[in-house]
């Protein structure tokens, strides 16, 4: 088989402004949650349909069942008139649907030719026409307008180039719907540009795009019609030129504040951290201070630096300039073992990847920072051990049959329990918490929420960084918002606005300040 | 989510506990059987001989078991295990006295262990690749050493050793016995065990809990290196020479051993006393395949059919099937 660009091409059957999606009830539950409440909604071809929310709200998992990574619930997808089942990844793409995700999922160690026809390759007698594919790609990427060489090996390409060539790689395959999940994270200003210049094009030969983003003027740039999620909800579809941005945000973080932040105020004893223009991979001159029975929350979009400062403080990371005071002495925090030995405890944002050991028993889990307390010398009071994990599953209310189970069969909201519990044995003077509430269901997050307020009481202080704005607005008792690796305002318990944070943290133009405390 | 957990949970844990009376169950099966269809299975001769067998892939099988709980594989045993023979060899000849001589060849053990900890922690190689280098080179150095030639042990009393028994069982299977219950006490009762757990399970989750993973990791190769020298003097008495081409092959054995005994090559799941089995049921299936007159190359096969076989049923358990 030898193609032309101009055969790969899509060639779409629909006119514009037909419904090519319809989702009817379209819902998905998963064990103690309900991650995606029935939504109602329908795709017009070739138009460039924005999806807005909060982390959590629901966009990936609707990412998900539109191209067949998982099965939903109940509700049903009409697809160019006709119920489709989109049970497999397989069947979305024959059928058109295509994602381009915010991770690439390409090979990173074959070519950019052999990427862009990996399962379509050219062969002649059984013998792949490689120079044929490097030459078509070629092809095919200069028609996009990309300056890129299709003969490298993908992973030699920036991240950004990838990506450019994961959205070309989707153009090929007879896509008439393509949707891009946060492209834009790791994009410079130009490759973002020559991405938009992409999907305008793919728009204009009637391929209709959903866009999630975070990003609200890229939203207004690109998109013809937005719809906002909501914890799960599609609270409203607003054409893109009837509505603004403020009404956006509104619509995506108008919640009603449930009971479940479990608020206790302290009065703040001494600074037990304090950072002085600290400065590191991904972020500079942050200024930061942690005093005994305090909350400090740090707020800002994924990759806004907030990871990467508190991963630096706790010694994961060499810092490039500043100071840490760890109780008012100049300290130099070379290793986690040194943050440790500190009073320092970090409770990582991926529990799975970080957090858990997932095939050991919980009570492992629950005493493996505080192995060298229970053990006399060498060998470990196995009394002591069992009395330190049962202590802590009942103080943590944890849902276990025995301190024996694996950690892996616990519910999402018990392993974390876990991860944050494991610290309270050990005794640390500050805990720094990543995004400690993902994938929890409401239950489980105010019983987490009490446990910071155990661990205030006892005069520890806490970093709690969230992406989830009512999280941090409703504990922390000083507010710092990050974006793009700096700090960009601070504001104390509740003396901001929603909508005044969010633009902090996601304005691009408007350098405002926010209350400074 | 959490009541089904609790139901899924319980049959799980128990037949985890039965794995390893099922092995035993499975090593006394072999030997009832073999008792009766052999006449001389069951003699004390045959008995002594099959413990001498297995011994010391027992004991280089819970060397492994310590690095492949790590999640690394240990690929050099066999090689270190024939160096370690010229090395004794070597010292002994030289006039050094045994005791001694036992402690360097030890201490040469250590040295390859802290080399593939030093490869893997701090140039970064793969387990399986450093070990790799390790067994092809020291099977070289060994030879460049010996010039090619066997190296006889002239000292008697070294090799009466391997030889004798006390109360009735071969000194052999003590020297598993003074590895074994050591060895059990460290992995399953010390925190070194623990952390050799954790670090197999998650490196990442372990150091944020302030777990030295290096020197675990360090720890695990360095014992792995100590089992295989003290085979190395093991086997050297036995045989009576050093000889650096010795104990090919051995590393699978230990790895074979090590698996059937429940160890999981993903790391984090593995006990003392389940390669001790597995070492035990490969060995009495040779010995039982000689005594039956089955051509010897059957007992490979049976090997690689047991492994097969252990590991699958294994996985199933795992899946909570």
């Amino acid at each position: 088989m030898t193609s032309t660009a101009q055969e790969l091409h899509p060639a779409p059957t629909l006119q514009p402004g037909r419904t090519i999606l319809e989702l009817n009830g379209l819902e998905k539950r998963y064990p103690g949650t309900h991650a995606l409440k029935p939504v109602h909604l329908a795709f017009k071809a070739g138009e460039i349909h924005a999806i807005v929310g909060e982390n959590g709200a629901g966009k990936s998992t609707l990412i998900k069942l539109l191209t067949g990574v998982m099965p939903r619930t109940s509700g049903e997808v009409i697809w160019e008139g006709q119920p489709a089942a989109l049970a497999t990844p397989h069947e979305a793409m024959a059928l058109g649907i295509n994602a381009v995700h915010q991770e690439v999922v390409l090979c990173r160690h074959l070519t950019v030719a052999a990427n862009m026809f990996l399962g379509e390759e050219e062969s002649r007698f059984g013998l792949l026409q490689q120079r044929a594919m490097v030459k078509d790609a070629q092809k095919i990427i200069n028609g996009l307008g990309f300056d890129l060489p299709a003969h490298v090996v993908l992973g030699d390409l920036t991240i950004g180039q990838q990506q450019l060539i994961a959205a070309a790689r989707a153009t090929v395959r007879g896509t008439k719907l393509l949707i891009f999940d946060e492209p834009t994270a790791y994009l410079t200003r130009k490759e973002a540009d020559q991405l938009f210049k992409l999907i305008r094009r793919l728009k204009g030969e009637g391929v209709t795009i959903i866009y999630i983003s975070h990003r609200m003027e890229e939203v207004f740039e690109l998109a013809d019609r937005v719809s906002v999620l909501r914890d799960g909800t599609l609270v409203g579809t607003r054409d893109i030129a009837e509505t603004n941005e403020p009404e956006l945000v509104k619509l995506m973080i108008n919640r009603s504040i449930e009971q479940i932040y479990h608020k206790e105020h302290f009065t703040p004893g001494a600074a037990i951290v304090e950072t002085k223009s600290l400065s590191g991979k991904g972020f500079e001159n942050v200024s930061v201070t942690v005093r005994a029975g305090e909350i400090v929350g740090l707020y800002g979009l994924i990759g806004a630096g907030r990871s990467e400062f508190v991963t630096t403080l706790y010694g994961r990371h060499k810092k490039s300039a500043g100071q840490i005071l760890w109780q008012g002495r100049e300290v130099q925090v070379n290793s986690e073992h040194d943050a440790i030995r500190l009073g320092m405890a970090l409770a990582p944002e991926s529990r799975r990847d970080q957090g858990l050991c997932l095939n050991l028993p919980v009570g492992m889990n629950l005493n493996l920072p505080i192995y060298k307390r229970i053990s006399s010398n060498l060998l470990i009071s196995g009394a002591k051990e069992k009395a330190e994990a049962d202590r802590q599953i009942a103080d943590l209310r944890i849902k276990t049959p025995t301190r024996n189970a694996l950690a892996s069969s616990l519910s999402g909201g018990n392993q974390q329990k876990i991860v944050i519990g494991k610290w309270l044995a050990h005794g640390a003077k500050l805990f720094i918490f990543d995004e400690p509430t993902v994938g929890v269901d409401v239950g489980t997050k105010a019983e987490i929420y009490r446990l910071f307020s155990a661990l205030l009481s006892k005069g520890a202080g806490i970093i709690l960084i969230s992406s989830y704005l009512p999280e941090v607005y409703e504990l922390a008792d000083t507010l710092h918002v990050f974006r793009r690796g700096k700090l960009v305002a601070t504001h104390g318990f509740r003396t901001a606005d929603h909508e005044d944070i969010l633009t902090q943290a996601l304005a691009e133009k408007q350098e405002k300040q926010g209350g400074q405390t | 989510m959490s009541t089904e957990a609790i139901a899924a949970e319980r049959p799980k844990r128990n037949y985890n506990a039965l794995f390893g009376l099922t092995l035993l169950a499975l090593l006394v099966l072999l030997w009832v059987i073999l008792s009766l269809a052999t006449s001389s299975f069951a003699s004390a001769n045959n008995i002594s001989n099959l413990l001498r067998q297995g011994s010391m892939i027992a004991i280089l099988a819970v060397g492994q078991t310590f690095v492949i709980i790590t999640g690394g594989i240990d690929l050099s045993v066999g090689a270190v295990v024939g160096f370690t023979t010229v090395i004794a060899a070597m010292l002994i000849n030289a006039g050094v006295p045994v005791f001694a001589a036992i402690l360097i060849t030890l201490l040469v053990g250590v040295a390859i262990g802290l080399f593939h900890g030093f490869g893997i922690v701090k140039m970064g190689l793969p387990p399986f690749i450093i070990t790799l280098a390790t067994l092809t080179s020291l099977r070289g150095i060994g030879l460049l050493m010996t010039n090619g030639n066997s190296i006889s042990i002239n000292n008697d009393a070294f090799q009466e050793f391997s030889r004798n028994s006390f109360v009735g069982i071969p000194n052999l299977f003590w020297m598993v016995i003074l590895v074994g219950i050591p060895a059990y006490i460290f992995l399953h009762h010390s925190r070194w065990g623990r952390y050799l757990f954790s670090v197999g399970s998650n490196a990442e989750a372990s150091r944020l809990s302030g777990v030295n993973v290096q020197r675990t990791i360090y720890m695990a190769y360095t014992l792995s290196g100590l089992c295989a020298a003290f085979v190395g003097v093991l086997l050297a008495s036995r045989i009576g020479i050093g000889n650096p081409t010795q104990a090919e092959g051995w590393e699978l054995q230990a790895i074979a051993s090590s698996v059937i005994g429940g160890t999981s090559l993903f790391g984090a799941v593995g006990s003392v006393h389940g390669p001790l089995l597995g070492a035990f049921i490969l060995a009495t299936i040779n010995n039982g395949a000689n005594l039956l007159n089955v051509n010897a190359f059957w007992q490979r096969i049976i090997t690689g059919l047991l492994i097969i076989v252990i590991v699958y049923f294994d996985g199933l358990r795992r899946r909570g099937k």
